[in-house]
């Protein structure tokens, strides 16, 4: 009985506790927990998963939510993703948001054992009836800013750097080409990428990125386009060192409005524009789903007609192309323009 | 081929290859082959093979195997990331060096004083290595403004570069005419003074210094004694565990250095990951090298070189190509006059087949491009270096007074 009494007060402590943190916040989801698993790339990376931060930051602002982040580290394989996963789901996290494509494994696995939670996943897709699949239009934002790049260039010469040689990279490139040679059908792009399909140091070898610009540069390209992770901080470093803007030469980044990112505060003034991918819209989308009572599932893709991409304005530098890109921008959104991908 | 001396042989031999490479470069219409730009960058991609490569260098010679080179210079990364940020560049170097003979320190006394399996001990240090630079990492840079879990904030200014205009600027003007030959020494030379950061120059003072230490001094030759035969020089009263000590935590340094030059030239950040296996493949241009500072230092260049050709332009793979074809059938002739007949039939047909695919092709496929480095490193170190040989003792755990 005595035992019976102490743990019915610690309890009662513990929820007035509760309560009294949560009355402190009176927005309808101070009780939802997200729970946040960034890619190997992590948080300052300077775009994909800082823009999950982003999201998440904002939702915490609007919404009052809670939030635990993980990571997994470098040689992580698919039964450490899906521990984390767990961990998350275990400890009343709900949703849980897997930012990147290497949690597909896990994140289909684990959210099998969790039907009651909600999941979300950038960029793959898992059929599962508790699981929104996050995919973003990226062709589109690259042919916004191929437009931005061909109508930049002096040369007639413009780059592509991409990360791992996988699909979902080269549709970053398939846009760009195609955005480019709307504006100038002889345009001449000159592509590499940091490493072949499976080879995760692709990401963080910006060292390699610089030297790939530099040759760029030395074959007469004056703007680069990165959708490289970690390595695209070498091609902003490269266009820097080879003259930037001073010199004609521009850096278009990815993801990220990169302009602002504080990690590239030192080469900010050479990143003309960003691609857009809105993981930050797409990650406040499914913690005011889950606040709302109203979960999204299923395939939701973010393209140009939901806001889920575009192109960055915050260097003033941009403002002589965006008429060209907001026009190309009206004409996908209307259908006149189909942006092909790689698949 | 008359001449004894073994300068003027390698003399003859860079001319031959340069003479082979400026063909190459006209052929395929590759000026990029040889520019001012390839040649400063490939310095800069062999950097860390070649200090990773010395550190195995100098810790083999002692009889230790080091393939714990990669995690001693992931913990240099993260050394040159977090010292780097806080204090600028050269502390970053000290904190780089620091790290990796921190990571050395525990390896030689698991392996020198305890006799632990080297090859176990090594695998253990590459995974601590990555492991506690990450646990570091996440520690120091999760909050730190521009930083995140795997990656610090930007380091503190640059390290000071030099390059001398008046010899860079003309040999680069000569380069760009494209004469045979003449050009394409005149990148490579223009290459040498043109964007050279102290690390560069520091990497090939260290090269020299350890040939000289290693080879010329009787400190290296107890050090390498340690390596050959131990026990007999314990008998003559040579501290063997002390050398072995001293050279495992000079190799930790080394490769602690790689990680500086990556994370404070290279680019300007700790990021996970950035090392890439490059310990690896420095402990393999030291072997083929045949553990000589020497071998180490072409195997790292040419690695670097290569890495180089095929991230600036895969154009330039083609010209690769068309220059290792040469260099067979020239080598081939050269072995028909000494009668090696069928090594020199196979090199002819293998150069033949080479210059035909030159010719059918007009692209090079990325996928080709890629491993070109690798193809070329173990073709050129394996062909160069035929009778390696290992210190004798490396690998084996000595205890003191063991053959008394």
């Amino acid at each position: 009985m005595k035992k019976g009494v102490k743990i019915g007060a610690v309890l009662a402590a513990a929820a007035l506790i509760l309560t009294g943190c949560s009355s402190s916040n009176n927005d309808a989801g101070a009780d939802v927990k997200v729970g946040l698993a960034y890619d190997t790339g992590g948080k300052g990376d300077g775009s994909f998963n800082d823009a999950a931060f982003a999201g998440l930051t904002k939702a915490q602002t609007d919404l009052g939510v809670e939030f635990k982040e993980v990571e997994a580290g470098l040689n992580s394989t698919d039964a450490s993703r899906e521990e984390l996963l767990r961990l998350l789901a275990d400890t009343g996290y709900n949703p849980v948001i897997a930012v990147g494509f290497l949690y597909g494994t896990a994140l289909g696995n684990v959210a099998k054992e969790y039907p009651d939670v909600n999941f979300a996943i950038v960029d793959s897709v898992i059929d599962s009836p508790n699981v929104a699949s996050l995919v973003f239009a990226a062709e589109q934002a690259s042919y916004l800013v191929g437009v931005i790049a061909a109508t930049a260039s002096k040369s007639g010469r413009i780059g592509f750097i991409g990360g791992m040689e996988i699909p979902l990279i080269k549709n970053f490139e398939v846009g760009y080409n195609q955005g480019a040679q709307s504006v100038n059908p002889n345009i001449i792009i000159e592509s590499k990428y940091m490493g072949p399909a499976g080879d995760n140091t692709a990401w963080n070898v910006p060292e390699k990125a610089k030297t790939a610009t530099e040759g760029m540069i030395a074959k007469g390209v004056d703007v680069a386009y990165a959708a490289a992770g970690g390595s695209g901080l070498g091609m902003f470093q490269a266009i820097q060192a080879g003259g930037g803007p001073a010199k004609g030469l521009w850096a278009i980044g990815v993801d990220s409005d990169q302009y602002t990112i504080p990690s590239l505060a030192d080469v900010k003034d050479v990143i003309l524009t960003s691609a857009l991918k809105r993981v930050d819209v797409s990650v406040y989308e499914v913690i005011k789903g889950v606040v709302d009572d109203a979960p999204l599932t299923g395939v939701q893709n973010f393209d140009l007609s939901r806001d889920g991409v575009g192109y960055a304005t915050s260097n003033s530098s941009v403002e002589p192309f965006k008429a060209a890109a907001d026009a190309a921008a009206e004409k996908i959104k209307s259908g006149e323009i189909v942006v092909k991908t790689a698949e | 081929m008359n001449t004894k001396s073994p300068s003027i042989r390698i003399f003859a031999f860079f001319i031959s290859a340069m003479t082979l490479l400026s063909i190459s470069r006209i052929f395929a219409d590759t000026n990029d082959l040889t520019s001012r730009g390839t040649m400063a960058a490939a310095f800069g991609l062999a950097v860390p093979i070649g200090l990773a490569g010395l550190g195995g260098l100098w810790s083999e010679r002692a009889g230790i195997v080091n393939i714990g080179l990669e995690g001693m210079m992931i913990l240099g990364t993260f050394g040159a990331g977090w010292a780097g940020w806080q204090w600028g560049p050269w502390a970053g170097v000290l904190g780089a060096v620091t790290f990796g003979m921190l990571g050395a320190l525990l390896f030689a006394i698991v392996t020198v004083s305890f006799g632990v399996d080297q090859i176990i001990a090594g695998t253990a240090i590459n995974i601590l290595g990555l492991g506690l630079a990450q646990f570091l990492a996440k520690l120091a840079f999760s909050n730190a403004p521009g930083g995140g879990q795997s990656q610090s904030p930007p380091v503190k200014g640059l390290l000071p570069s030099v390059t001398i205009d008046f010899i860079a600027d003309p040999l680069n003007t000569l380069q760009q005419k494209g004469w045979f030959v003449i050009s394409d020494l005149a990148g490579m030379f223009s290459g040498l003074f043109y964007h050279l950061s102290y690390l560069t120059i520091l990497t090939v003072i260290l090269f020299v210094l350890t040939g000289w230490t290693l080879w010329r001094t009787s400190f290296g030759l107890r050090l390498r004694s340690a390596g050959e035969s131990p026990s007999a020089a314990e008998t003559l009263g040579v501290n063997v565990i002390r050398y072995k000590y001293i050279a495992v935590i000079i190799s930790g340094s080394l490769a602690g250095l790689a990680g500086a030059y990556l994370a404070i030239v290279g680019t300007n950040v700790y990021r996970g990951g950035q090392t890439a296996g490059r310990g690896y493949i420095g402990l393999a241009t030291m072997i083929f090298g045949n553990w000589r500072p020497m071998g180490t230092g072409i195997g790292a260049t040419v690695f670097g070189y290569i890495d180089t050709l095929q991230l600036r332009d895969n154009a330039n793979i083609r010209g690769l190509v068309l220059f290792g074809a040469l260099v067979l059938i020239a080598l081939a002739f050269l072995g028909l006059r000494s009668g090696v007949r069928a090594t020199s039939l196979a090199f002819l047909i293998i150069g033949s087949a080479l210059v035909g695919g030159f010719l059918a092709s007009t692209n090079m496929a990325p996928e080709v491009a890629q491993v070109a480095p690798y193809v070329t490193t173990l073709l050129v170190l394996a062909t160069a270096s035929q009778r390696l040989r290992p210190p004798a003792t490396a690998g084996m755990a000595y205890r003191k007074g063991e053959s008394h």
